[in-house]
């Protein structure tokens, strides 16, 4: 069972998104978050669908691969977007029983959920082009300036690098040991929740000393060569900001003003026609 | 931070990270019974635990489907509970405590404000509160017990 975990929903690739500096990816990724918030009604998602699709499009990930990152949150938009839908009251437009959907009903739950999928498909285009240990060197590089409220931006990012590289390991031993302890009559799926979850100890314990023999030897290992910590350390692939970075900030600038002004442009445009 | 701190830390953020993993499906969304939380006992064995925890949770909510802000709200969730249980390590009985709390009124409203669901708030946050409150007095309680007895490991 545990074989079949691809680790991350990284989607290799060479394409303009995927050589973007890691670091910028992260603001678009922020700055796209809150603008998202920002938004109040369905024109501003307008523009942050083709936004988005501009973004698919340039990153070379195939469609349906994205949409495949949105099936397990799939129940939760169903069921937001029905609750929404039945229990707002408003301007009654279908009527069965008890149960009716008001305008304002339909309105919320199509916002809502849109939103929702905006969100999940923004952020996850991040983690589709982006590598886990690009991913990690960008967010120790963004607080860096963090150092300064003694903040150990090295450690952190190290501690994120050697995780990434041991989580496939340990998910071998932790597969190992649910094994060994089924040979000897361990029973990890029947009983309540709260059974169940016991059933785990036998699995735990034996997969903490094993980590932390790795641990041992490791920080002996790298004592032995000298290790330090962030001071003075140089990289081999150091990150560095590309003409196309810039042109990628430049166009995320120009998103939110966009996204700002919209109400603004769309109120004076009324105005005109009206007048 | 010494080295090996530092090294502890990785291979118990890597544990939380695995466990998330391997049992997917309960880990992440709204009816989650996160089983990994239950490491959130280990601040009581050694400090390292808790920027473990943190990267732990960093990591499991990045490779996870709910992106940016669960990494933010979940990871600063889980790195303040890890605090909290390491200042209370002195009463071993409230250890798995802070995380429980904690997640439930950051978790909770992030669930009701960020991703609408359309429970009220205070539903979400008992609801986070007693998927946690499973997997770290359910499980995390009794492998701290477990765990005492191999204690010269963390050292």
């Amino acid at each position: 069972m545990i074989r079949d975990i691809t680790l991350g929903q990284y989607f290799p690739g060479e394409s303009g998104m995927h050589r973007l500096d890691p670091r910028v990816k992260i603001i678009m990724c922020l700055v796209y978050l809150v603008a998202l918030f920002l938004v109040k009604d369905f024109i501003g998602f307008a523009f942050a669908i083709a936004t988005l699709a501009c973004v698919i499009a340039v990153s070379k990930v195939p469609l349906n691969f994205i949409l495949k990152g949105l099936k397990p949150i799939f129940l939760i938009i169903i069921f937001t977007f029905t609750i929404n839908m039945f229990m707002i009251g408003g301007e009654v437009i279908w009527q069965w029983g008890v149960l009716h959907i008001t305008k304002e009903g339909l309105y919320t739950a199509i916002f809502m959920a849109l939103r929702l999928v905006l969100l999940i498909i923004g952020s996850s285009l991040l983690t589709l082009t982006t590598k886990p240990i690009s991913l990690t060197d960008g967010i120790e590089s963004l607080l860096n300036p963090l150092k300064a409220f003694k903040v150990p931006a090295h450690e952190l990012a190290m501690m994120m690098t050697i995780a990434l590289r041991f989580i496939p390991t340990l998910l071998e031993e932790t597969d190992k040991i649910m094994k060994a302890q089924m040979a000897r009559g361990a029973d990890f799926e029947s009983g309540n929740i709260i059974k169940r979850a016991k059933s785990l100890i036998p699995l735990l314990v034996p997969l903490f000393i094993s980590a932390f023999r790795i641990a041992q030897d490791l920080a002996m290992a790298m004592e032995a060569r000298c290790y330090r910590g962030g001071a003075n350390r140089t990289r081999m692939n150091a990150m560095k900001l590309g003409k196309f970075d810039f042109v990628a900030l430049f166009l995320l600038g120009l998103f939110v003003l966009a996204i700002v002004m919209q109400p603004f442009i769309l109120e004076q445009i009324l105005e005109q026609i009206t007048s | 931070m010494k080295t090996k701190h530092v090294i502890q830390a990785a291979v118990i953020a890597a544990v939380y990270a695995a466990l998330t993993i391997a049992l997917a499906p309960l880990s992440y969304g709204v009816m989650q019974v996160r089983v990994s939380e239950a490491l959130t006992v280990l601040p009581f064995f050694t400090p390292a635990a808790i920027p473990g925890l943190f990267v732990g949770c960093l990591i499991s909510n990045i490779l996870g489907p709910y992106g940016l802000v669960d990494m933010f709200f979940g990871s600063a969730a889980t790195l303040l509970g890890a605090i909290g249980s390491y200042m209370l390590r002195n009463k071993p009985l409230l250890v798995p405590l802070p995380p429980v709390i904690l997640n439930g009124i950051m978790i909770g409203p992030m669930l009701y404000y960020v991703y609408s669901v359309p429970v009220p708030l205070i539903g979400c946050i008992l609801w986070v509160m007693l998927g946690e409150l499973i997997a770290c007095y359910g499980l995390g309680y009794p492998l701290m017990k477990y765990l005492k007895k191999y204690r010269d490991i963390f050292e």
